[in-house]
């Protein structure tokens, strides 16, 4: 099981098979996630039961958790690939965090954005400047200093170096960011599902949720080896092995 | 630990001889605090409830003018090349510039700051904890400065201030979390604790990261 985890790990290092398996792999993902979108969308709008309290509005909580969720959970997938990119000085790691890092800040950018039309009815106001609002916000800045950051070195192996340093320095504040500004203000309500506990959530709003994370889940792999293999292609294009693969085609 | 005595004195000539290092943070701060009264408003009840925010924001801005001194010139004039072939601890080198950086950039402007109870209206009983939290918040500052600067050597982005700026929320909050407390008579020794944790935390992630960042220069 190790070794097999471990040849695994090795496999995942080498570009040529990484493009041969997500090129079989991106179709089956691409079709799952956009399916489980659909399903999750049209039974959260539709098919669920109206809130009690906040009435029909609370139905972009289909939206606005998964893409929230998946944006913390994309940064600190980044931070594990900067830290196996400075350890190990695997390039694929370097391709991971440039590929992810602007899928992060779109679903971040979707996540505030959703909150502001959810909050306008709900709280009366847009934007408020409450403790989990401002750390996404704070989450969508080092994203954009992420992105920011490739552009400014000329060498590909420095640039990506630096941004595995941003972040994993950015790793390091995002805790006390969270707690910081907890202390500072809270109005957001707390999280609606926890894995350990019992979820505050009836079971019939409950699973078209997770489907609607499973499908962003999905759809964030999906497009994360898309733009991977954009970026791997950009980088080997002179390469022997990428000349043959793209005279076979 | 000769070296690093000797690279201590360098630093201290190199900032004393060159006064615009330490002049022009000063000379901005006092600039903006004297703004806000005629921005804003000279209702002292005003400026009193907005002084320890904005005392807290203008010392953060202005070292945005002094953090890409900390390397830029070593690094155009080619020191930092030596010094990274020269074998020693870079760390502690990183740490000893850093350190003359705060003194010749953010300590004025920590002196000066008591001028804010003449041109702010803020209250005497505040000038405690300011101070303190101003003194233990501010190298926090700089080591992102030192990052910061590291990253973006010899090139004129925001990518800088981007990155610094974030990274130093939560000494924001916690440095004027401190003075409204005090104000209000609440205890605020746990802000103040806390933001020595985060120093203390942080010092040695942040250099071994500006050491990291400063070799990408130089492959």
């Amino acid at each position: 099981m190790f070794q097999a985890l471990k040849n695994f790990y090795h496999k995942l290092g080498s570009f040529p098979w990484f493009y041969k398996i997500s090129g079989k792999v991106i179709p089956i993902v691409g079709f799952f996630s956009i399916l489980l979108i659909v399903i999750s969308s049209i039974w959260g709008l539709f098919f669920s039961p109206t809130d009690a309290v906040q009435g029909d509005v609370y139905r972009i909580i289909y939206f606005h958790v998964p893409a929230v969720s998946v944006s913390q959970v994309i940064y600190y997938s980044m931070s594990v690939a900067a830290g196996v990119f400075l350890i190990w000085r695997m390039k694929m790691a370097g391709v991971y965090i440039k590929s992810l890092a602007p899928i992060g800040a779109a679903f971040t950018f979707i996540g505030l954005l959703s909150g502001a039309i959810w909050g306008q009815p709900t709280w009366g106001t847009w934007w408020v400047w409450d403790a989990r609002l401002t750390s996404t916000l704070v989450l969508f800045l080092f994203y954009l200093a992420i992105i920011g950051m490739q552009s400014t070195f000329a060498s590909r192996k420095s640039a990506d170096t630096a941004v595995s340093i941003i972040t994993l320095v950015g790793v390091v504040n995002l805790p006390i960011v969270k707690k910081s500004v907890d202390w500072w203000n809270t109005l957001h309500q707390p999280a609606s599902i926890s894995i350990s506990g019992e979820s505050s959530i009836s079971s019939e709003m409950l699973i078209p949720l997770l489907l609607s994370i499973l499908g962003i889940y999905l759809f964030v792999f999906f497009t994360g080896l898309l733009f991977m293999r954009a970026e791997i292609s950009s980088r080997e294009q002179n390469k022997e092995w990428f000349k043959k693969l793209s005279s076979n085609n | 630990m000769i070296y690093l005595i000797k690279i201590l004195k360098k630093e201290f000539l190199i900032y004393s001889r060159k006064s615009s290092s330490f002049i022009s943070p000063v000379v901005f701060f006092l600039i903006s605090i004297s703004l806000y009264p005629i921005g804003i408003s000279n209702d002292p009840d005003i400026l009193k409830n907005l002084a320890p925010g904005l005392i807290w924001i203008t010392v953060l801005l202005s070292t945005l003018i002094s953090f890409q001194n900390i390397f830029s010139e070593d690094y155009e004039d080619g020191s930092i090349e030596l010094l990274l072939a020269s074998r020693q601890n870079l760390s502690l080198i990183v740490l000893v510039k850093i350190f003359v950086n705060w003194i010749f950039s953010c300590l004025p402007i920590i002196i000066l700051s008591v001028s804010s109870v003449f041109l702010l209206y803020f209250p005497q009983e505040g000038l405690k904890p300011l101070i303190i939290s101003l003194l233990i918040g501010t190298p926090t500052i700089c080591l992102f400065g030192a990052l910061a600067g590291a990253l973006s050597l010899g090139k004129n982005s925001i990518t800088g201030p981007a990155l610094m700026l974030p990274l130093s929320l939560p000494v924001l909050i916690l440095g004027t979390q401190a003075i409204n407390y005090s104000l209000n008579g609440i205890n605020f020794s746990s802000n103040i604790l806390l933001l020595t944790a985060i120093l203390v935390f942080l010092l040695p992630i942040i250099l071994f990261a500006s050491v990291g960042a400063l070799k990408l220069h130089f492959n």
